[in-house]
């Protein structure tokens, strides 16, 4: 679960020098929202956003009589380090997949460029990616079925379910915990690769635990 | 009364799992039982299966798939992945006389010698893909009938309903790109049962984008939300694909009774979609329908389910 793991590693960066219209056409050819803005040495400087292009092009967008010439003229005419965000918030090659949600989360952005030890462009990851990783942490689509057990929230209880799953022979293919409605109790959800669950539950209930029916659900 | 064929094969007892197991050869029997004491078999054709040409698996299977599931029922190996899919020595003979038991069904209602079709068979099939088996499914029986009744027969739209309680993952990863062969599912929602997969944007791909389409129903979900899905869904679907005729893989796990899912369909249930696909049938092709035997691990709702679905094929 590191950022390295899921970060795309060939990353589009434009130089502080470029034009703007530069960035616009970088960005189309390449399907692509943002750009990280490396200087000297690939260090990141910046980050470029489509909307931050956007708005640089309003003071002449919203003249009356403008044409798209002039809009043009002013993209060329501007150069990516005066439209840029310099503190961009980023993260580094050592981070965790926990660190880089809280940030793309907290800063409400949706791409991390991703910085090596000397401060230079190493790779970048977005929303997108973190919750592909996500989506595969917890076995979605995956050949699986789920499992939902309370248990009391003390040391052990999680093993000892885990050891009944075994003596079935069943692998596991996620295990998620969260609290529970029910103070002093966690759920966990297990996706396990059986069809046949009814056995597993029957035995995790002789061994003194709460499955969840998913009827309960049901509204 | 439409004229019905009824496949069945005491061979079809044979696969037994060393061990406790849902997918039993009891099933099969009490149904079998169950349709005789009750009248409803008398009132059918009695089909025989044969054992299907390997180049009828073939348009389904990897051959290599085959070698590996007759080499592990030769050598005695229990199970092909973890317990779910238990092996004997006889599985794979009877893995093949299931798939002919489906073929037999379609031969049946190609050639127009029944109307409809009833195929009693096992091992299911509708999780098996074109290279494993998993979900107590060995060889997809549904599949296997349909691309036979496209190369042999000459027809070229089927429409598959498949009604077992877990998505038909199998059928639809070999149909997924596929125009000719339209797959519909109604299943538990993927998120709380097996096999996880069958979510409502699963529609298909490439040529085949269109010719899938999932319905899962939330745990807990009945009659009603069966009878809006099959409404809303199926019948559009049905409409525009114009199918020469329809397959059924008839799971009766939906069923309240029974312990693998948490759907609430009743017999009365199974009886409307019975009726519903029957109607859609007598309007778009003649009628045809080969329904094959899926899941269903509760006897007695299991029996009554049957009841209802093999009485609303043979109709008033």
């Amino acid at each position: 679960m590191f950022v390295v793991r899921r970060m795309k590693k060939h990353v589009v960066t434009i130089s502080p020098s470029a034009s703007l219209y530069e960035a616009r056409e970088c960005m189309r050819e390449n399907s692509i929202h943002q750009l990280p803005v490396a200087g000297e040495n690939g260090k990141l400087v910046g980050i470029l956003s489509n909307r931050d292009i956007r708005e640089a092009t309003l003071p002449v967008a919203l003249l009356r009589g403008a044409t798209e010439e002039e809009a043009v003229d002013l993209l060329k005419n501007t150069r990516v380090e005066k439209v840029m965000t310099r503190k961009v918030v980023a993260a580094t090659l050592t981070d965790t997949l926990e660190d880089a949600i809280v940030l793309l989360h907290d800063f409400r952005i949706n791409a991390l460029p991703v910085t090596d030890d000397q401060g230079r462009v190493a790779g970048i990851i977005t929303r997108t990616d973190v919750l592909k990783a996500f989506i595969e942490a917890l076995g979605v689509g995956e050949i699986s079925s789920r499992l939902e057990v309370v248990v009391p929230d003390r040391p052990g209880a999680l093993a000892k379910i885990v050891t009944t799953i075994k003596s079935f022979n069943v692998n596991i293919t996620s295990i998620l915990t969260t609290g529970h409605a029910e103070s002093g109790k966690r759920a966990i959800f297990f996706r396990v690769a059986t069809i046949n669950v009814l056995p597993l539950k029957q035995a995790i209930q002789e061994a003194g635990f709460e499955i969840l029916d998913p009827s309960c659900f049901h509204v | 009364m439409n004229r019905v064929g009824f496949v069945y094969h005491p061979d079809y007892l044979l696969h037994a799992a060393p061990f406790e197991h849902p997918e039993s050869p009891a099933r099969l029997l009490a149904i079998v039982d169950h349709l005789a004491s009750n009248g409803l078999a008398a009132r059918m054709v009695s089909l025989s299966p044969g054992y299907p040409d390997e180049s009828d698996i073939l348009r389904v299977h990897d051959p290599d798939y085959l070698r590996k599931l007759e080499a592990a029922c030769r050598r005695g190996d229990t199970t092909l992945d973890a317990e779910d899919t238990y092996l004997c020595r006889n599985s794979y003979t009877i893995a093949l006389l299931s798939a002919g038991g489906a073929i037999a069904g379609a031969e049946a209602v190609a050639t127009g010698s029944v109307r409809r079709a009833f195929c009693a068979v096992r091992p299911p099939g509708h999780h098996a893909d074109r290279s494993t088996g998993m979900g107590f499914c060995l060889l997809n029986n549904v599949a296997i009938a349909a691309r036979y009744l496209q190369a042999r027969h000459g027809i070229s739209r089927v429409f598959i309903v498949d009604w077992d309680v877990h998505h038909g993952n199998g059928t639809q990863a070999i149909f997924l790109e596929d125009p000719s062969v339209f797959f519909f599912s109604i299943h538990e929602h993927p998120s709380f049962l097996y096999p996880g997969t069958g979510r409502r944007w699963e529609t298909g791909k490439g040529p085949g984008e269109g010719t899938t389409l999932n319905a899962p129903m939330s745990p807990g979900a009945g009659d009603e939300e069966y009878r809006m899905a099959f409404e809303q869904m199926l019948r559009p679907a049905v409409e525009r694909f114009r199918p020469e005729i329809f397959l059924i893989s008839a799971g009766f796990d939906a069923h309240g009774d029974d312990p693998l899912a948490d759907i609430q369909v009743t017999a009365e249930g199974y009886r409307f979609m019975t009726r519903f696909v029957s109607e859609l049938a007598d309007r778009y092709c003649g009628g045809r329908i080969v329904s094959v035997l899926e899941g269903g691990y509760e006897i007695s709702s299991l029996l009554s389910s049957v009841e209802t679905h093999v009485q609303e094929l043979l109709g008033p």
